[in-house]
């Protein structure tokens, strides 16, 4: 045992896991409800930078989560989160109760001081409800790691070898490359979810990520890129890539090199001067996966929808009220369809979320016509519709909450050239970079890596530092091609939560041709 | 817990292990207490969304081995919820298995002639808070958003009577947080072990008459349990009320008045980034070369002070055991300072190109580089399981000759004044210093030298520039207030700062067309 802790430990204390839901939490008076949830993770990382070794590490993580839902007048919920070490592991029984006492103590109190104020505020109080939760089929299941390589076999010397390597080639790759930040991952988790109900599922991930960060340096510009290669697979996908039928990622060292190419041509293109008004322009399956996570995935998270992030990541201008939302209404071209499906490979990929809901893919938008949330028990419990297995949380010490797995635009009938070919005057973007986002995702503004001209069908001039901005409608309505060469990629941080979470999840989608402000450098 | 005995005895037994050039141990216990509210008057709610909390406590240590060759290894390690030797020995071993040979390491931080400025400084009871207190400062916020939307003549007057309040669709959103951090640091260049305890709490509300589309937002930064207050929800409530009857404007170009939470987004997202060491380093800051020249208006001077007594973001030391204090960034313009942390420093000093990233001689650049902000933020205190990194404390804006919000208004004469911005970023990498933001709420058109209207919430996208909009600024107001942003290290205490040229374009027509 190297460093402490291995992620066989979650078969030992499932029993204890367990008998704390089913027994110990059923006994306490008025819980109506209990989950513990317990992680732990084998990784080991290396970092390199300027072809320089930089840092390593080989180590565990160990954390629980508890939420408790009580209450005698109301229901309400509390939560307990900790991270945990070698040293708890003889003294684990106690720590899993103290935390379930300390969530029931807030759930108590927290109902208490509901119903006080409810009544207390006459109409204003009537929204003040039970916390409940939308039943769900009650599972018990192992679900195994997918990998090749087992994370925890890989020797760390190797790691900072191959990640140093790859440094030092990027950094002499291209004149240009004046900085470059180079790290590798790869772990093993075990998640196991137990609740008074009776669910008892423990599930095995492997993730495995390199990360590129390269800055070229031109007469008047730095060009900062920045991606990963990641998958929930062992180590193989570093050294040999990926090629599955909605994936393809090359090596890693030969992805890194791409990047730098990217980055030392850019640093000598001009500036992208945006012409006024909207233009054609044609998206690359890369910026899609970006596009979608921005412009449909968070906006089908149903907390979102019932205001629940209105201080944080915002509202969604599919749902003003229970009653007054666009479902079943046109919000985007009949050629465009999207969806979010746990069972598709990537990062995003999961048998049940964090609360035991057997995960499945849930439409958006059906040929144009919005069609459904990814929600939550609680969440589903207030709007209506079955759960789908979409609540998420980083970390087991953090309080999840509605998260995309993998969302993205589904593939078309069109050949992503003749997209381009059919195009007189307009713009080709490849690759994403930056998003900003308006607080109900009703607009965007998002940067692409390269910014090309098309002049007659064919693809000419290329631009740095150029992107596109449109409303958010305006932009899916007016779609009038969708290709068929849809691709997965993995997106390393979404950030979502008080205090914030940073997820790893899958996007993506085929190439795309609709019309926005293409907009450049201030 | 006693972290000072915990790294002196790590310190001592670490100290004797073969090949162990220097080492330092660094001791945390994180607590980090939060309710999240979410009241919403047209949809069934809980009021207090989530009480909960999360704790975590460990050793650091970061070590310098012999090398094979004699070139010295550094390396990292930690061990959680073990304060003893023998976890304090794991975490060695964890180093010495991950340690690399790095050519711009120098060495562990070594000490400098200032001295700590500030101990003893937090809050007993805010560090002893209870599950019910943690509920009841929650229910303390919402209730005191409720009973502002309650007492509202101009909310009352827009319903036929008050049994229709609620579908204005009233939402008082956000968090109340509490954050207990200890820590203890001793190394072999500093084997005093050094404590510093710190606490402080906030309360971040957003509320909305969301049928009015009309959103204002409400806070409060305080050091001390007793002075917690539900200001921050009776002031989110009466600014959304505020709000009701926005208005859009058109695209153009605008002399925009951002308030004290604009200037902290900017602050937070580009501006602290483009002054800090590794970002010249890299040579991704818009500053690139210009230590020591006018990088903004003269009127503009902005600081960084971690040692500024009563401030949230003060700390006795920093993550590295070194003296938190004052950094002057930008002086009267000129770019005179970079937020950094020892390596940091270290590195860029020796750097072969460090006269073209900085634009002077390093040796001139000692001082500007001098590492007050090494800290091991990690969204939940201050981490045992990272080395550190530069993050800001409290970071201070101000402008010379300042006047009132009204007299600013008034010299404006045409423009806006916009109260709260969201998703801030670069757009096309830092260095290239265009930015694009929305604007989400708290503000208004000015005409005639006077607020006339508020400005209708997610209506315009700013799209701009970070170097021109510092070289634009035309004047600032005397009162500065706290801020922290959504997921920021630093506090920001700002004035209002009124910028000509800021481009805005109308976004979002559809919106309120919608069935």
């Amino acid at each position: 045992m190297p460093h402490g802790i291995e992620t066989s430990l979650i078969e030992r204390i499932t029993p204890m896991v367990r008998d704390l839901c089913t027994q110990r939490a059923r006994a306490l008076p008025d819980l109506h409800y209990a989950d513990v949830r317990v992680e732990v993770t084998e990784g080991k990382y290396a970092g390199a930078e300027n072809g320089e070794s930089k840092s390593s590490g080989d180590d565990y993580a160990f954390a629980f989560g508890i939420r408790v839902l009580a209450g005698s007048r109301m229901r309400a919920p509390g939560y307990f989160g900790r991270g945990l070490g070698a040293a708890d592991v003889p003294r684990l029984g106690r720590i899993l109760e103290e935390g379930l006492l300390a969530a029931y103590r807030r759930a108590m109190a927290n109902a208490e001081m509901k119903a006080e104020i409810k009544g207390k505020f006459g109409v204003l109080g009537d929204a003040l409800d039970d916390t409940r939760l939308h039943p769900v089929q009650v599972r018990q299941e192992i679900v195994p790691a997918v990998f090749e390589v087992d994370p925890r076999t890989v020797a760390l010397g190797d790691m900072q070898g191959f990640t140093t390597d790859v440094s030092r080639r990027v950094a002499a790759s291209h004149r240009a490359v004046s900085y470059n930040y180079i790290s590798t991952l790869t772990q093993l988790s075990r998640e196991l979810f137990a609740s008074s109900e009776g669910a008892l599922i423990d599930q095995s991930f492997a993730l495995t990520q390199g990360m590129c960060y390269v800055v070229a340096t031109g007469a008047d510009n730095s060009q900062e890129l920045y991606d990963v290669v990641g998958h929930q697979r062992g180590w193989e996908i570093l050294a040999r890539g990926v090629s599955e039928p909605m994936i393809e990622l090359a090596p890693f060292p030969e992805f890194s090199l791409a990047m730098a190419a990217d980055a030392a041509e850019l640093s000598a293109a001009p500036a992208l001067v945006a012409p006024p008004g909207e233009v054609t322009v044609v998206t690359d399956p890369h910026y899609n996966t970006l596009l979608s996570h921005e412009i449909v995935g968070h906006p089908v998270e149903l907390d979102r929808g019932l205001k629940m992030e209105t201080a944080y990541a915002g509202r969604s201008w599919l749902l003003r009220g229970l009653d007054d939302t666009q479902l079943g209404k046109r919000i985007a071209s009949p050629l465009v369809t999207a969806f979010s499906d746990p069972s598709l490979p990537g990062y995003g990929h999961y048998a049940y979320d964090h609360e035991g809901t057997p995960a499945r893919r849930v439409v958006h938008i059906d040929r144009g016509v919005f069609t459904g949330f990814m929600n939550s028990r609680q969440t589903a419990a207030v709007f209506g519709g079955d759960p789908n297995g979409h609540w998420k949380a980083t970390d087991a010490s953090l309080v999840p909450l509605v998260r995309m797995s993998t969302t993205v635009f589904a593939g078309g009938q069109h050949d992503a050239g003749d997209l381009i070919r059919d195009v007189d005057r307009g713009y080709y973007l490849v690759g994403h970079r930056t998003p900003s986002i308006a607080e109900s995702r009703e607009n965007f503004r998002i940067s692409a890596r390269k910014v090309y001209e098309i002049r007659g069908g064919r693809i000419g001039q290329l631009y740095r530092d150029g992107g596109i901005m449109a409303d958010s409608r305006d932009f899916l309505m007016h779609v009038d091609g969708v290709g068929r060469d849809f691709r997965l990629y993995p997106i390393p941080n979404c950030g979502k939560g008080q205090p914030m979470q940073t997820r790893k999840l899958g996007n993506g989608g085929p190439t795309l041709r609709s019309r926005a402000i293409l907009t450049g450098g201030a | 817990m006693d972290l000072t005995r915990a790294v002196r005895e790590a310190l001592a037994r670490l100290s004797e292990r073969p090949g162990v050039r220097e080492v330092e141990v660094f001791a945390a216990l994180n607590r980090s207490l939060l309710t999240r509210l979410n009241y919403t008057s047209h949809i069934p709610c809980n009021g207090v969304e989530e009480p909960k909390s999360t704790e975590m406590s460990g050793l650091g240590v970061h070590a310098v081995f012999d090398g094979p060759d004699g070139k010295p290894l550094v390396g990292f390690g930690s061990e959680p919820s073990d304060l003893t030797t023998d976890g304090a020995l794991r975490a060695l071993d964890k180093a010495r298995q991950a340690a690399v040979h790095d050519p711009e390491f120098r060495s562990l931080p070594r000490p400098g002639p200032a001295r700590r400025a500030l101990v003893d400084y937090h809050d007993p009871q805010l560090m002893d808070i209870s599950d019910l207190a943690l509920v009841e400062a929650g229910w303390k916020v919402i209730t005191g958003g409720l009973r502002a939307f309650m007492a509202s003549s101009r909310l009352a007057a827009l319903v036929p009577g008050e049994a229709d309040l609620k579908r204005l669709g009233l939402i008082l959103g956000g968090d109340v947080t509490i954050e207990q951090t200890r820590i203890a640091i001793a190394s072999t260049a500093m084997p005093e072990p050094q404590p510093d305890d710190s606490t402080f709490m906030s309360a971040s509300i957003t509320a909305m008459v969301e049928a009015r589309d009309a959103k204002g937002s409400g806070w409060s930064v305080c050091m001390r349990l007793e002075h917690f207050t539900d200001e921050a929800g009776g002031e989110a409530a009466a600014n959304a009320v505020a709000a009701i009857d926005g208005a859009r404007v058109p695209t153009g170009d605008y002399t925009i008045v951002f308030g004290p939470q604009p200037v902290a987004d900017l602050c937070n997202n580009l501006i602290i980034p483009s002054c800090q060491a590794g970002s010249f380093y890299a040579s991704s800051t818009p500053f690139l070369g210009q230590l020591d020249r006018m990088v903004a208006a003269p009127a503009l001077s902005i600081y960084d002070h971690g040692a500024m007594p009563g401030l949230a973001g003060s700390r006795g030391i920093t993550c590295e055991g070194l003296p938190t204090g004052r950094t002057d960034l930008i002086r009267d313009g000129r770019l005179v300072g970079l937020l950094s942390h020892w390596y940091e420093t270290q590195r860029l000093l020796h750097d072969l190109r460090a006269r073209e990233k900085l634009g002077i001689d390093p040796a001139a650049a000692v001082a500007a580089l001098t590492p007050r902000n090494g800290f091991r933020y990690d969204g939940a205190g201050r981490s045992f399981e990272a080395t550190a990194g530069t993050s800001a404390s409290n970071v201070i804006v101000e402008g010379a000759d300042p006047v009132s919000l009204d007299e600013l208004i008034a010299r404006v004469r045409d423009g806006l004044y916009v109260g709260r911005i969201w998703y801030t970023y670069p757009i096309n990498g830092l260095r290239a210093g265009d930015f694009t933001c929305t604007v989400v709420g708290d503000s208004f058109i000015i005409r005639d030298g006077r607020i006339t209207a508020p400005l209708l919430a997610n209506t315009i996208r700013i799209n701009d520039n970070v170097t021109r909009l510092l070289g634009a600024i035309v004047g600032t107001t005397k009162d500065a207030r706290g801020t922290m942003v959504w997921g920021a290290d630093e506090v920001v205490y700002a004035p209002s700062i009124a910028v000509t040229g800021v481009h805005a374009d109308a976004i979002a027509g559809f919106a309120e067309g919608l069935d």
